[in-house]
């Protein structure tokens, strides 16, 4: 990663966007420490990350992962209830929290709580990863590619959901992509990387208007000539 | 046929229930054993990288011992025989699989639930304890039953060391060339592995979560139960001991209660079991004591391991073997001189006392097939020596590494055979039988000689030093019952070569048990009927 700035503000979705490689998962893995920064600094809450004990760090920050990770051996209620487990709360504060969540995500746990994570369909199983990500109810959340492996229509509805979501809760999100589409629905702002460096960060419709780079132009100018062209062909 | 199998198993079932009994409880207390030690092994393996290749080498090289040298090792380590060195043993072998598939089992946890666990705020110890250990728990299960499985075959062999089991049937059996003996242990001992394996395969399912989808109330009630029958069966041990005490209590009305007891050891060939006998009927016969029987012991020195350690109280053991594998001698021709040597050497060295001999010298003999014997002029073994390049020789693997024996014997007969094979001493007389050897190292007293047809070779050397077999008994046991040296110098000289030899052959070649055997010889033999002992 080089020379990397980036702020992002409370309640805000900011989207990192870039091809494999790029370096925007590393970036988020920094955040919570799963991988560590050999210079600089990374600020949450105006705290320097490398002064927080990171075990702490990661429980007070939601983070739903790109393969899902969801603990085969365990239901989805106890994959729900996994961090609050961690954070000691009581076995009725639990029940009552994944309930709620479960509800949230459209998988009641009456019906799903007893369930195990390969009795569903990769789309549920990444609804219940974004339930155990909200479990302890941070205020940070970070979403690695989370529905990279869902196919289109799945995908769609779950990002529409997450919209909702979003509008409800007032979570800060910082979500990787490479899908453009995914981004300019999602984001209020997009940071584009490409091979470690950050090219352009700010609204989608700053960055489709005022592409900085020719990679920012050449990046959403495919696309464009890709539906151009798509719809050219519709009757 | 049937009918003969089934009354002789019933005629052996209490003894039966107790081997069973012993090798349940050996394998199950040394696979829990193995467990204990090889989970956290294996973890540790799985933690600290540096570890992993010395400890599973070091455990891998415990697995090439073979068996047989692994128990004479812990024994000579131990100074012990019995039930020590036998789970010391088997859970040295149960190890292996347990530790390198709990390491296996916790590295193939995949990369991308580990790093959910580390994401999600787990700290090395809840990783471990809430992710990796249930995901590799199939794995460790695996290993855990192949661990017991190999253990139930294994604890075959520890009757060698008088650690009981149903392997002490087979060792008999072998001792005595008796099949169905054989197959007493040898079967139940399969049906254990296969019991095992099942009992743990249940506990797999059991194991597993009863899913939503699935549910079934009977899978509710089955679930639980598969869980426990690992350990349903490794109580069947206790059980299967109860069984065997109630039958020995129905058996013996009245019972003789806990009397004091002398334990009597013998080798593992039928000469010795009968001495055996013979000692322990009259013991029991002519005093108050009882007998304990542990017989079958893997050779000299386990036998004489156990003497000194206090083990055993008795057994009989030859004067030439005692100068030879135990003092370290050079070998003495003269047998009054020899028995003289051993007297006052173990009176000094192993506070043991040497009763007066049986009276036959069963000394080693080198034997031909009688009708090649005849055809080639042979008569003693000076007449080998322009012959034996041509000749295949069939000994024991105590005469090929004794002083007294083949190394002896060829420097001072100037004889090499030009191929010689290791064998049983049960199956060295029908090898020589057979014609697959021409030369054997028989035992002068043994039955076979005459029953198939051979012919001891005269020592006109005189390199074989005398084996007069006597009682040898601790001064301890002597000082606390001073009975047992009354009743067993009704033994002294009782047997001359030609009694041993019968007594020998009808146990061997009629398959006459050797308790049947004894207990006839004594009932016939006038002398011992004057009870002089009380």
């Amino acid at each position: 990663m080089k020379d990397l700035s980036l702020e992002i503000s409370e309640g805000e979705t900011l989207v990192l966007l870039g091809s494999s490689g790029c370096g925007k998962t590393t970036t988020l893995k920094m955040i919570n420490r799963l991988v560590e920064p050999t210079t600089g600094s990374i600020q949450v809450d105006d705290c320097n990350v490398m002064d927080a004990d990171p075990v702490e760090l990661r429980r007070s920050i939601g983070y739903v992962f790109q393969g899902i990770g969801l603990f085969p051996h365990m239901t989805v209620r106890d994959n729900v209830e996994v961090v609050p487990r961690l954070l000691g709360w009581s076995h009725k504060e639990r029940r009552t929290r994944a309930a709620e969540l479960l509800a949230l995500v459209g998988l009641p746990s009456e019906e799903y709580g007893e369930r195990y994570p390969d009795e569903l369909s990769g789309g549920q199983q990444q609804r219940v990863g974004v339930a155990r990500a909200l479990a302890a109810d941070p205020a940070y959340l970070l979403m690695d590619e989370p529905f990279g492996a869902l196919d289109a229509l799945t995908r769609d509805v779950l990002q529409r959901e997450l919209l909702g979501l979003k509008q409800r809760l007032a979570k800060t999100i910082v979500f990787v992509t490479h899908d453009i589409f995914e981004a300019l629905t999602l984001g209020d702002r997009i940071a584009i990387l490409d091979a470690g460096s950050l090219q352009q960060v700010g609204s989608p419709e700053e960055i489709i208007e005022q592409p900085a780079t020719d990679f920012v132009r050449e990046l959403f100018g495919k696309p464009a000539k890709q539906l151009a062209a798509f719809q050219g062909m519709m009757p | 046929m049937i009918f003969g199998w089934v009354s002789f198993v019933a005629e052996r079932s209490s003894e039966l229930w107790l081997r069973t009994a012993e090798h349940i409880l050996l394998t199950g207390v040394s696979t829990g054993i193995a467990i204990a030690f090889g989970v956290p092994l294996g973890i540790l393996a799985a933690r600290s990288p540096w570890l992993r290749a010395p400890l599973l080498g070091a455990i891998s090289i415990l697995q090439t011992i073979p068996s047989l040298a692994m128990l004479a090792i812990l024994l000579a380590l131990l100074q012990k025989i019995g039930s020590l060195p036998a789970v010391v043993a088997l859970v040295l072998y149960a190890l292996l699989p347990i530790v390198r598939n709990t390491l296996t089992g916790i590295e193939e946890v995949s990369s991308d639930i580990l790093e959910a666990a580390r994401g999600l705020g787990m700290t090395p110890r809840q990783q471990l304890w809430a992710v990796q250990l249930p995901l590799a728990m199939p794995t460790i299960v695996a290993g855990v039953r192949t661990a017991a499985v190999v253990c139930v075959g294994i604890a075959t062999l520890s009757a060698f060391i008088g650690a009981g089991g149903l392997g002490q049937f087979i060792n008999r059996g072998l001792a005595l060339a008796n099949t169905p003996l054989i197959l007493l242990g040898a079967i139940p001992a399969a049906l254990l592995a296969i019991a095992v394996d099942l009992s743990i395969s249940a506990f797999d399912w059991g194991r597993k979560p009863l899913r939503k989808g699935a549910a079934h109330p009977l899978k509710a009630v089955l679930k639980p139960l598969a869980l426990a029958a690992p350990l349903l069966l490794v109580s069947a041990g206790p059980l299967s001991f109860l069984g065997f005490r109630m039958q020995v209590a129905s058996q013996a009305k009245g019972s003789p209660s806990l009397t004091e007891s002398v334990c009597i050891a013998t080798k593992n060939f039928i000469e010795q079991i009968l001495l055996g006998e013979l000692m322990a009927q009259i013991i029991e016969e002519k005093t108050d004591l009882a007998v304990e029987r542990r017989f079958n012991l893997g050779g000299t020195m386990i036998c004489h391991g156990a003497l000194e350690s206090g083990e055993v109280d008795l057994y009989a053991e030859y004067t030439g073997t005692a100068l030879a594998a135990v003092l370290e001698r050079e070998p003495v021709t003269n047998p009054a001189e020899a028995l003289q040597i051993v007297k006052s050497e173990y009176r000094k060295r192993f506070a043991c006392e040497w009763l007066p001999p049986f009276g036959f010298n069963n000394t080693y003999a080198i034997t031909v097939r009688r009708e090649e014997a005849r055809e080639n002029g042979w008569e003693k073994i000076s007449d080998l020596s322009d012959r034996a390049a041509g000749l295949s020789a069939g000994f024991t693997s105590e005469f090929m590494e004794r002083p007294d024996g083949y190394p002896g014997l060829s420097k001072k007969y100037g004889i090499q055979f030009g191929q010689i094979r290791d064998l049983d001493p049960s199956l060295m007389y029908e090898a020589i039988a057979k014609e697959e050897v021409d030369v054997v190292c028989a035992f002068s007293t043994d039955g076979r000689i005459a029953a198939y047809d051979l012919e001891p070779l005269d020592d006109d050397l005189a390199f074989f030093p005398p084996y007069q077999a006597a009682p040898v008994v601790r001064r301890e046991t002597l000082r606390k019952h001073p009975e047992v040296r009354d009743v067993l110098e009704l033994l002294a000289g009782a047997l001359d070569d030609s009694a041993m030899q019968n007594l020998n052959y009808q146990a061997d070649e009629e398959k006459k048990s050797p308790v049947e055997v004894a207990r006839r010889f004594l009932e016939r033999n006038p002398k011992q009927t004057v009870d002089r002992a009380k």
